[in-house]
C-alpha cells in the first residue's frame, strides 16, 4: 500500500504544471530602450566584366570580395497616457575609418483624445498594400524590395489623425490623416521657401470587410498624385490587395541623344497581389507591379551606353546618374516561406524572386533563418542575379552574394 | 387526396421541425452562457503562449490582449524583445499584424499563424464562439453537454467544432477543430480552473496539439482577466501602433 503512495505521488509530482508566471511591465516604465545588434559578413562574387563594376572598381582585383560590417538599431519610447516621445536610430561600423550614424526617427505625440492625435518630428510612414513595392506611397521611404521588413528612414512632417468607429456591418472604421512636409530644397542647408511645403492626405474606410484607401499628394510646382489601395480576405488562408497611383505633372528620367534627360508628363502606377497560405503552411505572396515612369527596354540601353563611355573615358562613378534596383516598368515578385519544414524545428526557409518582365533578367534570393532560442536568429541569405549581360539584373556588378547575419535583440 | 397529403405534410412538417428549432435556439443560449462564462464581454488580460517543439524546447510569449463585444480583439507582444511593439487586431473575421519597422498594419488571414505553433490567429484572437458558430446539442450525460458547433461564414477558421462543455459551472472541457471534409486539424484542452476575480472562475490554460503537427504542442496561459471597457477607436488599425499607452 506505502509503494503504490509513493508511486501515486511521484505520478502526481510528475504531472503537476506550475502554470503561474510574472507578468512584465507590471510596474510601469515611462522610458524603455529596445533594439538589435547585427553583425553581418557578406561574400560576393563580383561580374567583372559589367560596366558598373568597371566603373566602381577601375583596379583589377579577386572576383571574390568580402564585407563585414556591424550595425546597431536603438530605440527609446518615452510614454505617458497622453503624450509619447519616440527615438529610432542605426548606426553602422565596417572599421574606425569607416562608421556611420542615422536618425531614422525622432518625433513627439500627443493625443488630443482617444480617436485623434497629432505628431510632430521624423517619423515614417508606410502607405500601400503591397508588400514589395508601394505605387501610392507617396510619403514612404525607399523600399527594399528584397528585404521590406528592414527599418528605414522617415520624414520630417508634422501629422494629424483621427478615427472614428461605426456600428453597422457595411462600416466599422474611418481614419483620416494629413501630413504637413517642410520644403524639401534648402537654403543655407537650414531655410526652405515656405512655398515649397507639401501636403499629403490619407482617408481609410473598412467597408464591407475590406481596407480601402485614397490619398492625395501636392506640391506648390503642380506635381499632385492621387491614388487608392485596397486589401481583403477572400477566404481564411487568401488575401487580395493592390494599389493605383495617377501623377500629374510628375518629373521623368530617361535617355534623349545618349543624354539623361528630364521631362514633366502625367502617368500611372499599379500593383496588384495576394497572399495564399496551403494546407502545409506554406505561404505564398505573388505580385505584379507596373510603373510608368521606370524605364524602358531603350532607356536602359542607352543608359549602359553611357556607363560603357563612361568606362572608356576613366569618369568618376560619382559623375554617372545612379539607379536603384527595380527602376523599370513591369516586374514580378513571388515569395514562398515554409517555416519549419521537414521538421526542422526553428528554421524558416523562403525563396523569393524579382522577374523584369521587360528584358527577363532576375534576382533570386532563398534567405534560411535559424532562431533556436528568443531574440537571437541566424540567417543564411544567398543571392543571385541572373540575365542577359544587358539586362537590368544580368548587367549588375554583384553576380551573386552570400551574407551571413547574425542578429541579437535585447 | 392531395390536399390531404400536403396539409398531412404540413402537420407532420411542424411537429418535426418545431423541437428541431427549439433545440438548435437552446443550444446557441447555451453557447451564449459558455460564452460569458470563459470572458467578460470587454476585458484586458494578460497571457502566455508557450510553443513546445518535438526535440523538447520551448519558446514563449507574452501578450497584453484588450477585448471588447463579441466582434473586437486587439493584442500587443510584451515579450520576447525580438517582437516587442508587435500588435494584432482582429474585428470579426478580419486579421492584421503591425510590425513597427514595417510601419503599417498588414492583412493576415485566420488560418496563419504569427507566432508558429499550433495555435493559428483565430485561436490566439479568439471571439466568442456564439459569434462565429451555430450550435446544437449533439448528446448530453449527467455530468457533460457535447455540442455541435457549425461555421457561419467561410471565413472562420474551422468548418465545424465539437465541444465538450462541464454541466458543472457550464465551462469548456475539450474542444475538436474540424475541417470541411471532417478531418481533424486540432484539439484544445481547457484546464486549471482559476478564480480571476470580478466573479470569473475559469479554466487558466489551454493547451493544444494536432495530428497536423506531430509532437508539437501549444500552451497558453492566463494570468489575469479584468473587465474594462475602452472605445471602440482603440479597435482601429490606427491604433496598432498606440496600444502600449493602454497598459
Amino acid at each position: 500500500m506505502k509503494r503504490y503512495l509513493i508511486l501515486i505521488l511521484i505520478t502526481v509530482s510528475l504531472f503537476a504544471q506550475d502554470y503561474s508566471f510574472d507578468i512584465p511591465g507590471t510596474e510601469k516604465k515611462t522610458l524603455e530602450w529596445s533594439g538589435n545588434l547585427d553583425g553581418k559578413y557578406s561574400v560576393t562574387q563580383m561580374r567583372t566584366e559589367s560596366p558598373f563594376y568597371q566603373l566602381q572598381f577601375p583596379a583589377s582585383l579577386s572576383d571574390y570580395l568580402s564585407q563585414y560590417k556591424m550595425e546597431l538599431y536603438l530605440n527609446a519610447d518615452y510614454r505617458t497616457r497622453d503624450m509619447g516621445f519616440h527615438l529610432k536610430t542605426h548606426s553602422s561600423y565596417y572599421n574606425d575609418s569607416n562608421a556611420g550614424f542615422d536618425l531614422f526617427e525622432a518625433y513627439g505625440n500627443y493625443n488630443l483624445s482617444f480617436n485623434t492625435n497629432i505628431c510632430l518630428g521624423k517619423q515614417m510612414f508606410n502607405w500601400g498594400k503591397g508588400y514589395a513595392f508601394n505605387p501610392v506611397g507617396f510619403v514612404n521611404p525607399f523600399k527594399d524590395p528584397e528585404n521590406p521588413e528592414l527599418a528605414q528612414a522617415g520624414l520630417l512632417s508634422m501629422s494629424f489623425e483621427t478615427i472614428k468607429s461605426f456600428q453597422n456591418n457595411w462600416l466599422k472604421t474611418v481614419a483620416l490623416t494629413g501630413i504637413v512636409i517642410p520644403p524639401n530644397e534648402t537654403i543655407n542647408e537650414r531655410y526652405g521657401e515656405i512655398d515649397n511645403t507639401e501636403f499629403a492626405f490619407k482617408g481609410y474606410g473598412l467597408i464591407w470587410d475590406t481596407d480601402m484607401d485614397v490619398m492625395a499628394y501636392f506640391n506648390k510646382n503642380g506635381l499632385s498624385k492621387y491614388g487608392a489601395d485596397f486589401s481583403l480576405n477572400l477566404k481564411e488562408n487568401i488575401e487580395i490587395h493592390g494599389e493605383s497611383a495617377f501623377f500629374i505633372d510628375d518629373t521623368i528620367s530617361h535617355f534623349a541623344n545618349g543624354q539623361l534627360t528630364k521631362s514633366v508628363k502625367d502617368g500611372k502606377s499599379w500593383l496588384f497581389g495576394m497572399r495564399y497560405l496551403n494546407k502545409w503552411n506554406t505561404t505564398i505572396v505573388a505580385e505584379y507591379y507596373h510603373n510608368d515612369f521606370g524605364w524602358s527596354d531603350s532607356d536602359w540601353d542607352s543608359y549602359l551606353n553611357v556607363v560603357d563611355m563612361a568606362v572608356s573615358n576613366n569618369m568618376q562613378p560619382s559623375s554617372m546618374p545612379s539607379m536603384g534596383m527595380t527602376s523599370m516598368q513591369n516586374y514580378l515578385y513571388l515569395k514562398v516561406t515554409q517555416p519549419e519544414p521537414f521538421d526542422m524545428v526553428y528554421f524558416s526557409p523562403s525563396i523569393y524572386a524579382i522577374y523584369n518582365l521587360e528584358d527577363k533578367s532576375a534576382i533570386i534570393g532563398a534567405p534560411i533563418s535559424y532562431s533556436p532560442v528568443n531574440n537571437f536568429s541566424v540567417t543564411f541569405w544567398p543571392t543571385i542575379m541572373i540575365g542577359n549581360e544587358d539586362s537590368e539584373f544580368g548587367s549588375k556588378q554583384i553576380k551573386s552574394k552570400f551574407d551571413l547575419w547574425v542578429k541579437y535583440y535585447f | 387526396m392531395t390536399k390531404i397529403s400536403l396539409r398531412k405534410m404540413m402537420i407532420l412538417g411542424v411537429t418535426f421541425a418545431f423541437p428541431i428549432i427549439l433545440f438548435g435556439q437552446n443550444a446557441n443560449e447555451l453557447l451564449k452562457q459558455i460564452d460569458e462564462n470563459l470572458m467578460p464581454e470587454a476585458y484586458e488580460s494578460y497571457r502566455k503562449l508557450i510553443n513546445k517543439e518535438p526535440d523538447g524546447t520551448a519558446k514563449e510569449f507574452v501578450f497584453y490582449t484588450v477585448k471588447k463585444d463579441n466582434d473586437k480583439v486587439a493584442m500587443l507582444y510584451i515579450e520576447p524583445a525580438s517582437d516587442r511593439g508587435r500588435a494584432t487586431l482582429r474585428l470579426d473575421e478580419n486579421m492584421w499584424m503591425y510590425i513597427p519597422n514595417v510601419g503599417r498594419p498588414i492583412r493576415i488571414t485566420s488560418m496563419q499563424s504569427v507566432v508558429g505553433g499550433v495555435f493559428n490567429n483565430s485561436d490566439i484572437m479568439h471571439l466568442d464562439y456564439g459569434a462565429e458558430y451555430n450550435a446544437d446539442i449533439l448528446s448530453e450525460d449527467d455530468k457533460i453537454y457535447v455540442l455541435n458547433l457549425k461555421a457561419n461564414n467561410r471565413t472562420v477558421a474551422y468548418d465545424h467544432l465539437k465541444m465538450w462543455v462541464l454541466k458543472d459551472g457550464l465551462t469548456i472541457d475539450k474542444i475538436e477543430c474540424y475541417s470541411a471534409t471532417d478531418i481533424l486539424l486540432k484539439t484544445l484542452e481547457f484546464k486549471a480552473m482559476k478564480d480571476f476575480g470580478n466573479g470569473l472562475v475559469r479554466p487558466s490554460v489551454i493547451e493544444t496539439y494536432s495530428p497536423l503537427y506531430k509532437g508539437y504542442r501549444s500552451v497558453m496561459i492566463y494570468a489575469s482577466i479584468t473587465p474594462r471597457k475602452l472605445p471602440d477607436e482603440v479597435f482601429t488599425l490606427n491604433y496598432l501602433s498606440r496600444l502600449e499607452e493602454l497598459r
